[in-house]
């Protein structure tokens, strides 16, 4: 049976949710932008534009220490992290690109290594996704099999309806459990949806490109899209898939802490070895990488596109490289 | 008549950035098919009315240079070291605006490259948009960038071709001296709390770094880890000694263009602490970054008449 919740009976879900003891997390105001970010109370929740970054974080923290040592009286003491007191999360709102991500990210957080952070944080986590109302020329959800009504990845979708509210669709089991469990605030019945956003990006055949990729980690496609790349991490940072991170030990001789923390195959020093030999040496190798992780590796390994075609890559760019155009080129070739 | 006059008032004139660009394409045109430069940086349009860096290696490439109010990037940062890809061509012509020319200038000073090693393609600007930015609307107060609306150097002097003229520019409220103000008038520890939550915001992502025409250092102190000088996780006292580290090295080197303040996902009024920089070596040593090639900086030389009541 279809349902529905008001706005108000939202943040009183919420409301609830946090005074239970949750995490909820949801874009929040922040400054100048949209976060994803803890809320302290349900009417912080704005859907008014996409987060500037990605809802990866709630899963995989932009930093996070993963153990702490400390030296006293000669004695050296390690102390692991006690992941049992990870909260139980709910990540409310996450638009479709958003929301599609994670499910993607378990397959290499829980393939040769075991990630405990990410699949913790994971297994605690309940995803309500939101329907996309609105794109701006930089989406392109729809080029890489998402759309705006994508219920994937999503345990809860709401679909914002005329004249306030939205309809809410159980999609897993967790969203069965939580949807039940509040059976109060919701109601029956799901109203007009909002019409969905239109991102204007005609499907891309992901197998050729993968093909094309198969054969051209030598072209010259590299140097003329990605010889201006300035070599930041904005792209990956932002990106809801871009999953790499660095492990760095941090503090004193006396006391610290070993802290895993986001990486970006942009970076010089990412594949530079200890020898000083760096196999990826100048910008445009580096930019490749991206393309080949996103579109040939991860389906290589996992069957699956690291890209949900959010578009904050493009937008972000400080030198304008956008990752649709080169697609665009592939996908022609 | 009278639409006109408030038109003219205030947006400005597109089609001073028309001329300018078909005065590049022309000279570019020139300068590749003589084999006078090897390649010439430049801007071509992006998929989104925006524009981004081109680097054209062919007399055909030359047509695809524009110049827009969307050219805001500063192509110095492709003459240097960190862009050894673009350098290694072999001679270089780059188009330059004013606020770009200063970085080259004190690039040239700092003995990167030479003045005979490149050729620059001077270019008029009123002024390019904001961040945020997209599609093609018109110059306003509205869609300029801060950095524009004070900017002394519409019209670079000591370039080797100078493409466009100056349209006439309204007089616009000077939106960064005022927020610099404010920043002065706070008490310090107001000013700490303010710089404090900047900061925190920051995931350390180096957009800043990676386009600053002066963040060439082919071994940054903050990515060292044996020993590790700066923290490089993104935890707010890291944060802190970065940018704090990072305005210090630039100190009567940056010449203002904005370009890290611009590009930051996260929205840090950086070029609040550059400008600081800036007007503290002005007041000491009266030196300006970048209006003229320096052979030394004020904080690399030494002279008898410098201050020194700091010393205790």
């Amino acid at each position: 049976m279809s349902k529905s919740i008001s706005e108000k009976n939202l943040h009183a879900l919420l409301d609830r949710l946090i005074t239970g003891g949750a995490r909820v997390v949801g874009p929040k105001r922040a400054g100048t932008m949209t976060l994803y970010e803890p809320l302290a109370a349900g009417n912080e929740l704005t859907l008014a534009e996409l987060p500037r970054r990605s809802s990866k974080e709630t899963f995989f923290p932009v930093c996070e220490p993963i153990l702490a040592y400390a030296k006293e009286e000669g004695k050296m003491t390690v102390t692991d992290v006690d992941l049992s007191a990870l909260p139980e999360t709910v990540l409310i709102a996450a638009r479709p690109c958003d929301a599609a991500a994670p499910g993607i990210l378990d397959a290499v957080f829980s393939w040769d290594y075991h990630d405990a952070f990410y699949l913790e944080r994971r297994r605690k986590a309940t995803i309500i996704g939101v329907a996309c109302t609105s794109a701006d020329d930089a989406c392109f959800c729809t080029a890489v099999g998402l759309n705006p009504g994508e219920r994937q990845g999503s345990d809860l979708f709401l679909a914002p309806l005329q004249g306030g509210g939205f309809a809410a669709e159980a999609v897993t089991a967790k969203g069965e459990t939580l949807l039940s469990a509040h059976a109060d605030l919701f109601a029956a019945g799901d109203g007009t949806a909002l019409p969905l956003a239109t991102p204007g990006a005609a499907p891309l055949d992901l197998g050729r490109i993968k093909t094309w990729l198969d054969a051209n980690f030598e072209h010259p496609l590299w140097n003329q899209y990605a010889e201006i790349c300035a070599g930041c991490g904005a792209c990956a940072f932002l990106c809801p898939a871009c999953h790499c991170f660095d492990i760095s030990d941090e503090g004193s001789e006396l006391k610290g802490e070993r802290r895993k923390h986001w990486d970006a195959c942009g970076f010089g020093k990412f594949s530079l070895h200890a020898s000083a030999h760096n196999p990826r040496d100048v910008q445009p190798q580096r930019y490749r990488n991206r393309i080949m992780h996103k579109f040939k590796y991860y389906r290589d390994k996992f069957d699956q596109t690291l890209c949900t075609g959010c578009g904050r890559c493009i937008r972000v760019c400080p030198v304008g490289i956008d990752i649709k155009e080169i697609l665009d080129e592939i996908n022609s070739n | 008549m009278k639409d006109n006059e408030v038109k003219s008032s205030t947006a400005i004139d597109p089609a001073a950035y028309a001329a300018a660009t078909t005065a590049l394409r022309a000279e570019a045109l020139r300068l590749l098919a003589a084999g006078a430069a090897a390649a010439v940086v430049g801007y071509r349009a992006g998929r989104r009315g925006s524009a981004q860096p081109f680097v054209a290696t062919t007399p055909e490439q030359a047509a695809e240079l524009i110049f827009t109010p969307a050219c805001v990037n500063n192509l110095a940062l492709y003459l240097t070291k960190a862009k050894k890809e673009v350098s290694r061509r072999g001679k270089l012509a780059i188009v330059a605006k004013g606020c770009d020319l200063r970085a080259i200038f004190g690039l040239i000073g700092e003995s990167q490259f030479k003045r005979e090693d490149v050729i620059l393609l001077g270019v008029a600007c009123a002024g390019v948009y904001r961040a945020g930015i997209s599609g093609a609307p018109s110059l306003t107060e509205a869609t300029l960038a801060s950095k524009c609306k004070e900017c002394t150097v519409h019209v670079p002097t000591g370039v080797d071709f100078l493409a466009g003229s100056l349209p006439e520019i309204p007089p616009m409220a000077a939106e960064e001296a005022a927020a610099l103000a404010r920043l002065e008038a706070m008490t310090r520890q107001e000013r700490w709390a303010f710089w404090k939550e900047q900061f925190s915001r920051c995931v350390r992502c180096l957009a800043c770094r990676q386009v600053c025409p002066f963040c060439f250092c082919e071994q940054c102190l903050c990515d060292r880890n044996r020993p590790q000088a700066v923290e490089s996780t993104p935890r707010p006292a890291g944060n802190m000694s970065w940018h704090i580290v990072r305005a210090m090295h630039l100190a009567g080197r940056c010449a203002g263009c904005a370009e890290c303040e611009r590009v930051c996902p996260m929205d840090i009024p950086l070029n609040l602490l550059n400008r600081k920089m800036a007007q503290e070596l002005k007041t000491l040593y009266g030196q300006e970054a970048g209006l003229e090639v320096q052979e030394k900086g004020p904080l690399t030389s030494y002279h008898e008449k410098d201050d020194e009541s700091f010393i205790k």
